[in-house]
């Protein structure tokens, strides 16, 4: 039945809606939902084709409402389309305000995929992203954007904590190599099992990346 | 109710009992048969059916299709919650419960349902507040479960939000205390 699969994919969107992360891109519904439209398009031109433009509804009605069923299918599945990547775009808008990478955003998969045994790996045939290509540049992109619009306000970070901070300072562990950074204070090293006393303004991005852990 | 509302698209998918009353040679694939009859009884889902009982080609033609009740919305079901609307789980009736009554009564002028499914929402609601400030104390399980469990799409949703608000408030007054 036309749109069963359409049904689908959206119930793969409700679940995501209820997911901290972003499941693997569906690629092969998404393609299967468009190949139907694409057959529905088909039949539509078909069948209009003896009429040569001339095609009167209240002549032949059967032609009428199977063209009718056809062209409400066809929009059930655009519906169905955009409501997914639309579900998964909202999301991917909230992870990039919360600071994560796309780089990070695969890396977590991998980790999600470890955790929960071997289903990571045998759906991951190389490839280890969850996003689509198309995906991985919007987010690129809406980066970009929102650093742009950040970049408008120099002494207040938008993407910041809410959180009133009780301390200036704190002390933080390095929980990954992060390079040098730069501080008021001149430039620390950050690498892997060292501990440092520091501004928490500083660092704060860097904790929501999972660089650095802070110590209470 | 927007456009790319997930849930509104699935309460669209749910299936309706309807009847054809024309001849249809080309849609034998609704019901995997060589044509549509007139008077041939099928399950369309909604998004469908809809839009087919509305449609007439001519001015004078009938519509192609008559839409009947749904099952989850039949004489038995409203019986059972006008006798007590707690005792009837909904989400065996469908998931979408609710949400495919009010699609149905946008077509259909039945002022009895519409009276019945209001005292029914409004009695459960109060239950359904109850049982998520409760939640929290009881665990889950015990004698709401079974209850929780008849809640639908509608219903969850309360349940969940009138959840978050009792844990959020408590949160709120937890840390107040600390400061």
């Amino acid at each position: 039945m036309y749109g069963d699969l359409g049904i689908k994919l959206v119930q793969h969107a409700k679940r995501t809606q209820n997911l901290a992360h972003l499941p693997p891109y569906q690629a092969e519904l998404v393609r299967a939902v468009t190949r139907e439209v694409r057959d529905l398009n088909k039949d539509v031109d078909d069948l209009l084709e003896p009429f040569q433009g001339s095609f009167d509804p209240a002549e032949d009605q059967a032609v009428a409402y199977t063209l009718l069923v056809n062209h409400i299918s066809m929009r059930r599945n655009k519906r169905c389309l955009l409501a997914y990547h639309r579900t998964r775009t909202d999301k991917l808008e909230e992870l990039v305000w919360n600071g994560a990478d796309v780089i990070d955003l695969s890396g977590q998969q991998v980790r999600d995929g470890g955790a929960s045994g071997s289903k990571g790996v045998a759906s991951g045939d190389g490839s280890t992203s969850s996003l689509s290509p198309q995906e991985e540049d919007y987010v690129r992109q809406y980066g970009d954007l929102l650093a742009a619009y950040k970049g408008q306000w120099t002494d207040i970070d938008l993407t910041g904590s809410l959180e009133p901070p009780r301390d200036l300072f704190i002390d933080v562990r390095v929980l990954k190599d992060a390079g040098e950074i730069q501080t008021e204070y001149g430039a620390i090293t950050l690498t892997k099992n060292s501990q440092f006393y520091v501004r928490q303004g500083d660092v704060e991005r860097l904790i929501a990346q999972g660089y650095l852990q802070k110590l209470s | 109710m927007s456009y790319y509302d997930v849930d509104a698209i699935l309460t669209d998918g749910e299936k309706v009992p309807c009847r054809f009353e024309l001849d249809v040679p080309y849609l034998g694939h609704l019901d995997n048969s060589n044509g549509l009859k007139p008077g041939t009884r099928l399950n369309l889902p909604l998004w469908l059916a809809e839009m087919f009982a509305l449609a007439s080609a001519g001015e004078d033609s009938k519509p192609p299709l008559t839409l009947t009740l749904p099952p989850c919305l039949s004489e038995q079901v409203l019986a059972a919650l006008k006798a007590d609307p707690r005792a009837v789980p909904l989400r065996d009736q469908s998931a979408y419960f609710y949400g495919v009554a009010v699609r149905m009564l946008d077509l259909f002028d039945e002022r009895e349902l519409s009276a019945i499914l209001r005292t029914t929402f409004v009695v459960r609601a109060a239950d359904v507040g109850l049982h998520a400030r409760k939640a929290e104390e009881s665990g889950l399980g015990g004698q709401g479960e079974e209850f929780l469990r008849g809640l639908d799409e509608w219903e969850r949703r309360l349940f969940r939000r009138g959840h978050e608000g009792v844990k959020w408030a408590k949160e709120w007054t937890d840390n107040v205390k600390k400061s």
